[in-house]
């Protein structure tokens, strides 16, 4: 039996194993002269703050409930519009691919600024979780059975009712995945909106006062914590969707997943027309925040304020030039660090191929870590690596790593056993197996990850530059909130969402041309 | 074409799976023999263990017991030596490659010129009807046509041995007919010794100089039966009185009768 | 703004607080009233803490609400947004912003009369002047850098002479020698650095000409024409409390920590070492929370070496001369 648990559950052997690893190194403090504590130093100091934790985790928690419940009843309300009117799809292609890629760090004190109490962070969450949910809806009402939506037809039933009965029912297990992956993201935007928002409570707020503290195991202890709570979302919404649907299916985060129409019979004007809505909504939905709040011209720059700013006023020389130092110095790490994620991903995604019984005992270990809070990984980083360049680096090679191999692995999974086999049966070693058929299958989800990681790994450089490096753009907007350069502080929040936009529109250009080339779909 | 045809010999041959709980013998004994040169269909219930058979021949899998042996050679060796040639269930095309290059991966893999292969690939390819299409993308193939570009390159090495699983399950059935007609010409041309794992009773009736009958649970042999049909077999013989008894009496050994 | 109070009251009343800080006030007709902290709840605040606690706001007629603040909050951005009637604020960041941004605030009283930023080092290698620094490595926030600068420039010395690196108040770096000394609050880090078995030396900016207050009391100009009444009882009820609060300043740090000290992580002892460490900060001839002549003087002037060039009436000293 003993041997057997072993075997059925390499993970838990896996996971006793790096547990024992770690107790050791932080024992002996191997790393960075104690900078990782051990296991048991850290649950020993969990114990000692236990008077601490209940007020933090419940401002946390109930933070991104609420973000979770408002952000999805809106993404699914979205999803079932777009599906009903797929003209609104399109004009609010922008403002969807925006709210994807913003980096949330950049929007938390503007959020900050013009909205007071929990709602900052409530509306973090909720952006947070907006996208994964919307298009889970949208996918999965569009993945309906036509049979049965013909069926009810046949009985004179309307559209509403197809949609009720058949579309809403059938999106269900699509909805409920899409749940999973936003549950972790519903905690993390809570937690950032706590940098910058204030308040006593929540566990941002803790890790934050305790980053002077000079103890390591409270950050970890914290860090564990919230990660614990992320993981547990995960979990809880898995379980609920296995129990409801009698399915786990994954779904794989899809931005690009919008199911916009392949072939536009359209006449160009038309289609121009809603390119020039896509793009204008964003700056519209901008302006109208501010106005909607009222909020004081002298917090809230609108788009306008922005450009005069940047452009046309006195201070647009000096603006300029803090503007592009910050980004010489964050672009170049953000997409250094994003290929070595992506480059060590692939890697070792492509090698699972060849080694499946190390990929089914490291695929938990990667999954714990994609639902670590980034906030609370970055603290943990600089207690190991300092405060330098390579800390910034390493920050983005660990948060575009784990979602970009997941994603390439599951995706290999799916590669038919018979494309696999064919090359074996002609005896191919694995090398040769890996390049004729490994290796162009995993492409498309080369490009799904890199799509999915971008905003993450400029979200990555800018945490650590707040946090730790004290460079680039995240210092910019920090220092600019200690100067109250509020002209500043929208002009960086600005440019870093049109950068991840940028990039992201830039990947899936190419990845269109590259797959269409190819003779393969992009993933859903 | 040009190398003798090497036979192929299965000889008490057993397999089991190790799962939760219990496990499962997929083959027991099972002892087979198939001359050179000649057209074999195994056919069975689904969990008869034909397909682990083929995977055993194919060196994808290892028998637990018993002795394989492809034209003396073992299924790595035969593998190695491309003496083989295989078509799955599933065409299993890469999508980024055309069909010629679908067609020449199993040169590519035993590392052979492809451009020595030039006119066998051409070749290949209006054998099984797909001229002019030789730089299409399998994105924009229908189903037959993808599987026929599976036959191609199952053939490209000019395999002495061939095996294929299921190759027609996902065609209909006229255009199953068709290529049951067009495989038993490309059998006739190559001489390559066939053994065709299939649902399909009249499919195996009518391709076949001999049926193995398998049944599951374990997975075993239960009958072996020779078709008398004359070659070249014609369409016509599917509508035939005797062939139908054929496959009757074929259809009451699957069903334990 | 609702659910902040909200959260007080509940928090408050799950601590289990027997002296229920708010019914005295509650029991007289009260005007709302909400402050913007400067940093987490501890001992830098207990003045203020000693009146919510003791009632004396509601006495002078206002339902205090306190906001408290963190490394992440700007204080002057609640009384623009409104979310706050005043802020406890560093005078540099709001007169370079009444300069630069144009912002309404007046600063109606300061809390330290010297500014508690220093530099903090190893006693077994001292930064005792800023002529120490030279040739240091020191670790700086980046609001505070052009503090730094400024004390260089003033005692002569080349920026080019120091190396100032990023800081945020996590003094790791200096024990480990990754850096020679960190700019912090001189009333807090020495602590934590002798928990963590070093001593610690420090000398203040304002000691070598960087002279500014610190937490000013800010409020918007309109706030001073509409509420100045309440200002005033602000002044005077938070007054009672520094005063109460340095009678013996050990005496109320430890009934705090399980409402106001709640949920910090810092210690008693850490707490009881700053509110010893703040007291000479904030004596005044003129009272807790004043501001002379003299000292507005010398602010303009520090403030005027790295830039800022603010001017006497940015400083409002009337409401003091009420009380």
């Amino acid at each position: 039996m003993g041997v057997d648990l072993w075997q059925r559950w390499p993970g838990l052997r896996n996971a006793l194993v790096l547990i024992a690893i770690w107790e050791l190194v932080g024992q002996f403090k191997l790393v960075a002269g104690g900078a990782l504590p051990s296991l048991s130093a850290i649950v020993l100091r969990l114990w000692v703050d236990r008077a601490d934790y209940p007020g933090h985790i419940w401002a946390t928690l109930s933070a991104s409930a609420s973000g979770f419940l408002i952000g999805n009843t809106i993404a699914i309300l979205a999803g079932v519009l777009f599906v009903t009117f797929p003209v609104l799809l399109r004009i609010t292609r922008g403002l969807n691919i925006a709210i994807f890629a913003l980096p949330p760090i950049a929007i938390a004190p503007i959020l900050a600024l013009t909205l007071s109490g929990m709602a900052p962070r409530i509306t973090l969450a909720a952006l947070g979780v907006y996208f994964v949910t919307m298009s889970a809806t949208v996918i999965g009402l569009s993945q309906y059975d036509s049979r049965a939506a013909n069926l009810v037809r046949a009985y004179g039933g309307a559209k509403w009712q197809v949609l009720w009965r058949v579309q809403l029912r059938g999106a269900l297990p699509a909805i409920l995945s899409g749940f999973r992956i936003a549950a972790p993201a519903a905690v993390l935007g809570a937690i950032l909106a706590e940098f910058g928002g204030g308040g006593r409570w929540g566990l941002g707020t803790y890790l934050l006062g305790s980053l002077g503290r000079g103890e390591p195991a409270r950050i970890w202890g914290i860090g564990l914590v919230a990660t614990l709570i992320a993981g547990l979302s995960y979990v809880a919404f898995a379980l609920l969707s296995a129990r409801l649907v009698g399915t786990s299916r994954a779904v794989s985060l899809n931005p690009a997943a919008p199911p916009a129409l392949r072939v536009d019979p359209s006449p160009w004007w038309h289609r121009i027309g809603l390119l020039l809505c896509s793009v204008a909504l964003p700056f519209v939905v901008w302006w109208a925040f501010l106005r909607v709040l009222s909020v004081p011209s002298m917090l809230g720059k609108t788009p306008w304020d922005v450009i005069h700013y940047l452009f046309l006023s006195e201070l647009r020389a000096t603006a300029q030039s803090r503007l592009f130092s910050a980004l010489a110095e964050t672009l170049p790490i953000t997409f250094a660090g994003m290929i070595l994620g992506m480059g060590f991903a692939f890697v070792l995604a492509v090698s699972s191929r060849l080694l499946p019984e190390f990929t089914r005992a490291f695929m938990p270990v990667a999954l714990i870590t994609q639902t670590m809070p980034l906030v609370a990984l970055t603290p943990l980083l600089v207690l190991i690596l300092g405060r330098g360049t390579s800390l910034t680096l390493w920050v983005t090679i660990s948060v575009t790593f784990f979602p970009a191999y997941v994603m390439m692995a599951q995706g290999l999974l799916l590669v038919p056993r018979a494309a696999v086999e064919l090359p074996r049966a002609y005896g191919a070693k694995a090398w040769a197996e890996l390049r004729l058929v490994a290796i162009p299958a995993s492409i498309p989800y080369v490009f799904a990850a890199m799509r999915l990681t971008a905003p993450r790994a400029l979200l990555g450089v800018m945490i650590a530059e707040w946090l730790a490096t004290g460079r680039g753009l995240g210092n910019l907007l920090n220092q600019s909130r200690g100067y109250l350069d509020f002209n500043m502080i929208w002009t960086v929040a600005a440019v870093s969402v049109l950068i991840s936009v940028g990039f992201y529109q830039i990947v899936l250009m190419i990845e269109r041309r590259v797959l269409a080339r190819m003779g393969m779909a992009a993933t859903e | 074409m040009t190398a003798a045809p090497a036979g192929i010999s299965l000889t008490a041959i057993g397999k089991t799976y190790r799962g939760r709980g219990k496990d499962v013998e997929a083959l027991r004994d099972v002892t087979l023999d198939c001359d050179q040169g000649s057209f074999t269909a195994l056919i069975g219930p689904s969990g008869c263990g034909k397909s682990t058979a083929l995977r055993i021949l194919l060196g994808l899998e290892p028998a637990d017991c018993g002795s394989v042996s492809i034209g003396g050679q073992t299924p790595q060796q035969a593998a190695a030596a491309g003496v083989t040639g295989v078509a799955f269930q599933d065409s299993a095309l890469l999508p980024w490659r055309n069909v010629a290059n679908n067609i020449a991966l199993p040169l590519e893999v035993l590392g052979r010129r492809v451009a020595d292969y030039r006119d066998d690939i051409a070749q290949l390819i209006a054998l099984v009807g797909l001229k002019g299409y030789e730089n299409a993308l399998p994105g924009e193939l229908s189903g037959g046509m993808r599987q026929r570009v599976a036959i191609a390159r199952a053939l490209v090495t000019r395999p002495q041995v061939l095996f294929m699983d299921e190759p027609f399950g996902a065609l209909d059935q006229i255009l199953r007919r068709q290529m049951n007609i067009e495989l038993q010409r490309i059998w006739g041309e190559t001489g390559a010794t066939t053994l065709l794992v299939t649902h399909g009773i009249d499919e195996a009736v009518f391709l076949a100089d001999r049926v193995v009958v398998m049944q599951a649970a374990p997975g075993r042999i239960a009958e072996v039966i020779d078709i008398p049909f004359p070659r070249p077999r014609a369409a016509e013989l599917f509508g035939q009185p005797d062939f139908h008894a054929l496959c009757d009496d074929i259809a009451k050994v699957l069903h334990g009768g | 703004m609702r659910l902040q109070m909200n959260r007080r009251h509940f928090l408050g009343a799950s601590a289990g607080a027997a002296a229920l800080p708010f019914l005295p006030g509650r029991a007289r007709a009260t005007t709302p009233f909400t402050m913007q902290s400067a940093w987490i709840n501890d001992a830098e605040f207990a003045g203020y803490f000693i009146g919510l606690d003791q009632g004396y706001y509601a006495e002078e007629g206002l339902d205090l609400t306190y906001l408290p603040g963190g490394p992440d909050v700007i204080p002057e951005s609640s009384i623009i947004a409104g979310r706050a009637d005043l802020s406890l604020t560093t005078p540099d960041t709001t007169i370079k912003a009444i300069v630069e941004q144009g912002a309404p605030f007046k600063i109606i009283g300061a809390q330290y009369q010297k500014n508690p930023i220093g530099i903090v080092s190893l006693a077994k290698s001292p930064i005792l002047t800023p002529q120490d620094m030279i040739g240091k490595t020191i670790a700086v926030p980046p609001v505070n850098t052009i503090s730094v600068e400024a004390v260089l420039a003033i005692n002569g010395i080349e920026r080019s002479q120091v190396n100032i690196v990023p800081y945020s108040y996590d003094p790791t770096p200096l024990i480990r020698g990754e850096i020679d000394a960190s700019l912090d609050f001189t009333t807090n880090v020495p602590y934590t650095i002798e928990t963590m078995g070093e001593e610690a030396v420090s000398f203040l900016l304002y000691d070598f000409g960087f002279t500014i207050y610190n937490d000013t009391v800010v409020v918007t100009e309109e706030t001073l024409r509409t509420k100045r009444a309440e200002l005033v009882g602000w002044l005077r009820a938070s007054r009672r409390g520094w005063v109460e609060n340095f009678e013996d300043p050990d005496l109320w740090p430890p009934r705090w920590m399980d409402t106001w000290f709640a949920g910090t992580g810092r210690s008693l002892e850490n707490e009881l070492f700053f509110n010893h460490a703040q007291q000479p900060l904030m004596a005044s001839p003129a009272g807790y929370m004043a501001m002379t002549e003299e000292g507005i003087e010398a602010n303009l002037e520090a403030l005027a070496r790295v830039g800022i060039n603010g001017t006497r009436d940015m400083f409002d000293t009337t409401l003091l001369e009420e009380l």
